[in-house]
């Protein structure tokens, strides 16, 4: 029982920020959010992002992720925008957790942000094991009135 | 005919530049090689303990993220560079810098040597993939955000 109110609950949840996060609207030019506003989309696309991992939702990752998108895992790999949504959508690995806590919008600017979050992973992905915290930074952009993500740098936090 | 042909014609040119103007991310070579330059002005600056340089071109939303998570904002990282407690670098050299640019911020990846030790002496020496954004405000590009990864050996 406890699993089913737990399972329904995350879906409201990721629904709403999904709902959110895709109803972003485009703005008229010279018309510019305010900081506060950017900065809970931006926290809202970062759940929707580890969402998307968590669920092997490679078409939310495309929807995201901008062309130019670049990720540098742990051990130091750099993948770009299709190697990094080809890892989320393999069949193979599924994560038994992911998700951001402490998310700290450090910058945001009419069209571009950056935040630093504490994300928890547990499970294989891109011949990396996951297995606890990790500290992130990603980086968004407008782009045409939506935020897009553009980029995250990935390091883990060792005890 | 020729009219059809001429209407063609006028509405392939009304297209592209809308197709042209699409904006992947602009590759603006100048705005690269200056940014390239920045990377290596950067760590120049920080082996060189130029706090001077750091306080102008470090953003105020400044944060260092090591390999090993352990994360500094400007004031802390500025604090331990100018403070006693200091690491003592001796070579700090990035490589194969690759840009991304996106308007008023850009994220560049490089492959960065570091040769040194911390006050204590522990080695600081290691080969790291480094992702660090930098922003543009009011005309000037600073660095924003850095997270190091040490290279781990392929099995």
């Amino acid at each position: 029982m406890k699993v089913v109110y737990g399972l329904a609950t995350s879906l409201i949840a990721m629904a709403a920020a999904a709902a959110f996060a895709l109803g972003q609207t485009p703005q008229k030019t010279g018309k510019m959010t305010s900081r506060e506003d950017a900065a809970a989309t931006i926290a809202v696309m970062d759940h929707v992002w580890l969402n998307a991992a968590h669920n092997n939702d490679a078409g939310t990752a495309a929807w995201l992720f901008a062309d130019d998108f670049v990720e540098i895992h742990p051990g130091g790999d750099i993948v770009d925008r299709a190697q990094q949504i080809d890892e989320i959508k393999d069949p193979s690995r599924k994560f038994a957790e992911i998700h951001p806590d402490d998310i700290n919008v450090r910058y945001v600017a009419p069209d571009v942000a950056m935040l630093l979050d504490t994300t928890t992973i547990r499970g294989p992905q891109g011949g990396v094991n996951y297995g606890g915290k990790y500290k992130v930074i990603r980086v968004f952009i407008r782009d045409q009135g939506r935020w897009r993500a553009v980029g995250a740098g990935i390091a883990p936090i060792q005890p | 005919m020729k009219r059809f042909q001429l209407a063609g014609l006028f509405a392939v040119l009304m297209c592209a530049p809308h197709v042209f103007a699409q904006s992947k991310p602009v590759s603006d070579a100048a705005t690269v090689e200056q940014l390239k330059k920045f990377d290596h002005d950067w760590l120049d600056a920080e082996k060189r303990l130029d706090i001077a340089y750091c306080e102008k071109y470090f953003a105020d939303a400044y944060v260092l993220v090591f390999p090993n998570g352990q994360t500094y904002t400007k004031k802390e990282w500025l604090g331990i560079l100018k403070g006693p407690d200091h690491p003592t670098i001796t070579f700090l050299n990035p490589e194969d810098i690759q840009v991304h640019l996106h308007g008023n911020i850009a994220i560049l990846t490089d492959h960065t040597t570091l040769k040194g030790h911390d006050s204590k002496g522990n080695s600081m020496d290691g080969v790291f993939n480094v992702f660090r954004v930098v922003t543009k405000q009011d005309g000037v590009w600073k660095a924003t955000g850095v997270v190091m990864n040490a290279i781990a050996e392929k099995k």
